[in-house]
């Protein structure tokens, strides 16, 4: 049986995919970028093969993307992490025409066309704001764990406004609503509606294109998903593991490299 | 050839040439050849910002802050003069710091070109603008020799037909050149004279003609290809820019000939049939059928924008152009970064999507 791998080393997550011949998810895996990215790479991929329960030398093709794709040494091919989403996003959800992906240090709106192939995009790479990492640095501040910002926001009957789009500024002013007793879950639901807001011009930009699906580790924050969807005025398609869809995009690619091989 | 430094300094040395710091983008260099001046053009000096932030506002582009910066650390002591075009607000605020405010001791000449849409009253408008500048010259240089300025412009004319069909050959895919060499030999001209230009670009015609690399082509839009790292990445994914748009380029060296007599004339006309440029205030329609034809004639899979940061003229229109370009099936990106700016990883990753998007 031959198997094919996907590696997405993000700016926080390092993310593994390992499919078999007929496109199934055989194994995956989250793991910390941390400070070496092929240390990662290696990482997340024992824990996929753990999964998969295979051994290395089953894999045939292997397919890297995210920022640290370069520092994939056992990778074929580097390919972009927007190509790779588009196709992961395509692949689990058919009638997908947009991509929403909120990762560590950037986010994108890609159109999707058919096939998964990627008909236009944009991204947010100049600044935190609108990031997971705008995220990260809140919860440290409001003491929360990010796991518990998306149950916390939803329980807010009302939300503040946070008038900053620099995560910097932005920080400064939750100091100072946390100083004038504002309750945690509005702050928090004032926040994510930044985020949102600064998504919504990106979309506005390209324009929605059938379903919308989310991606990346925001994905897995109801409170954002939940005021996107508000904005959109229609659902959207999240994964339960929102993480991985770059590297399924990778491996789906890795399967089609190894098919041109043959 | 000299490095760019050490062939200035040669020309002012051994041939006894005054020297002007030129700051962006149109002006007629044809004349300033004749007067024995060697038109040095400042668009993006490799230094670090220092002393340019006092004097500007955070959102003043890097070819204002770069050229200022120039001035302040004193690399122009060399010089004989500047001479501002008015090509933006900020170049023509520059040109106030420069000249009313930092009390520099050389003469500033200032350009004004009109701007569209031109009626009859613009020719005579820019025919005025061309003789005043040779009246406020000639007060510091002594008297143009009409013959000089004659030979100049059929000099000028000559520069503009080899690289005509330098860009010719590109657009058909027969010319071997990578982009970084393209525009490393394209760019020689901001500082040769034309006596060693033309023999330059000569040279290159004859050495790079062949087949170009099979990827994709795509059309360059923006002020200029810096930093060069762009040209390079697009050099090693295989991608050809086979035209460009870009006003230290094309816009404003593919100039057609003019077939009138007189200098002044000749020189008229050929601002007058170049190709649309934000300096110049063209329609967007205009720009759009321009790129349209570009992307026609070269077979170029989309354009990308290449701008610089706060670059007002070029950035107004970009919404627009792109909106045109998507609804005719053309892919666009869009950059903007400062000069001399390493490519970071996220926009070698905007250019390397892009890249698998049209390929």
């Amino acid at each position: 049986m031959k198997y094919f791998l996907g590696i997405d080393v993000g700016a926080l997550s390092t993310n593994a995919v390992i499919l078999d011949v007929r496109r199934e998810i055989v194994g995956y895996s989250i793991v910390q970028t941390g400070a070496n990215s092929t240390e990662a790479a290696e990482e997340t991929l024992e824990k996929a093969l753990v999964m998969a329960n295979i051994d290395r030398a089953k894999i045939t093709s292997t397919v890297a993307t995210g920022y640290g794709r370069i520092s994939v040494p056992f990778a074929e091919k580097k390919v972009t992490e927007i190509s790779c989403h588009a196709l992961g996003a395509y692949y689990l959800y058919p009638d997908t025409g947009t991509v929403i992906d909120i990762g560590g240090q950037d986010s994108k709106v890609i159109r999707v066309g058919d096939g998964g192939k990627v008909l236009d995009f944009t991204m947010n790479d100049k600044c935190a704001a609108g990031t997971g990492r705008f995220l990260e640095v809140m919860a440290a501040k409001l003491r929360v764990s990010l796991d518990e910002l998306g149950d916390l926001s939803l329980q807010a009957s009302q939300e503040v406004q946070i008038s900053s789009v620099c995560t910097v500024f932005a920080e400064s002013e939750v100091v100072s609503l946390v100083a004038q007793n504002h309750p945690t879950e509005e702050i928090i639901r004032g926040l994510h509606r930044s985020i949102v807001n600064r998504i919504w011009s990106m979309v506005k930009m390209l324009g929605i294109r059938g379903a919308v699906t989310m991606s990346g580790g925001v994905a897995k924050n109801r409170g954002v998903v939940s005021l996107l969807e508000e904005r959109l005025e229609q659902p959207i398609h999240v994964h339960t593991e929102p993480q991985i869809v770059g590297a399924l995009g990778a491996a789906l690619l890795a399967l089609r490299l190894a098919q041109t091989a043959t | 050839m000299a490095k760019r430094e050490e062939y200035i300094d040669k020309e002012k040395k051994e041939k006894g040439k005054k020297l002007f710091g030129i700051f962006p983008a149109q002006y007629p260099r044809e004349i300033l050849w004749a007067m024995n001046v060697l038109p040095v053009e400042i668009w993006d000096p490799p230094l670090e910002v220092i002393h340019a932030n006092a004097h500007l506002q955070p959102y003043i582009c890097s070819v204002v802050r770069l050229g200022l910066e120039l001035i302040l650390q004193g690399k122009c002591e060399g010089l004989d003069g500047f001479l501002f075009p008015h090509t933006c607000d900020s170049i023509q605020n520059l040109s106030s710091i420069v000249s009313d405010y930092l009390g520099v001791k050389k003469p500033c000449y200032f350009f004004y070109h009109p701007k569209s849409p031109y009626q009859d009253s613009s020719r005579v408008y820019y025919l005025e603008q061309l003789k005043g500048l040779v009246a406020r010259l000639e007060k510091q240089l002594g008297p143009l020799d009409s013959s000089q300025l004659k030979h100049r412009v059929q000099q000028g004319q000559e520069v503009a037909r080899v690289l005509k069909q330098l860009y010719d050959l590109r657009v058909q895919g027969e010319l071997e050149a990578s982009n970084a060499d393209f525009y490393r030999v394209v760019r020689r001209g901001e500082y040769l004279s034309p006596d060693d230009f033309l023999p330059l670009l000569e040279e290159f015609l004859a050495a790079a003609k062949g087949s170009a690399q099979g990827g994709p082509a795509v059309i360059m839009s923006g002020v200029l290809p810096n930093p060069k790292e762009i040209l390079t990445l697009l050099d090693e994914l295989g991608v050809r820019i086979a035209h460009d748009d870009l006003l230290n380029c094309s816009r404003r060296l593919l100039v057609p000939p003019s077939r009138a007599d007189d200098p002044f004339e000749a020189l008229t006309e050929s601002y007058f049939a170049m190709p649309p440029c934000t300096t110049k205030d063209s329609s967007v329609s205009e720009r759009v059928d321009d790129l349209l034809a570009k992307v026609e004639q070269s077979n170029a899979k989309g354009v990308i924008f290449y701008m610089v940061k706060f670059c007002e003229p070029e950035l107004f229109d970009v919404p627009q152009l792109t909106g045109e370009l998507r609804k005719r099936g053309v892919a666009t990106l869009l950059i903007d970064c400062e000069l001399n700016q390493n490519l970071s990883g996220q926009l070698a990753t905007r250019v390397e999507a892009f890249f698998e998007m049209i390929s």
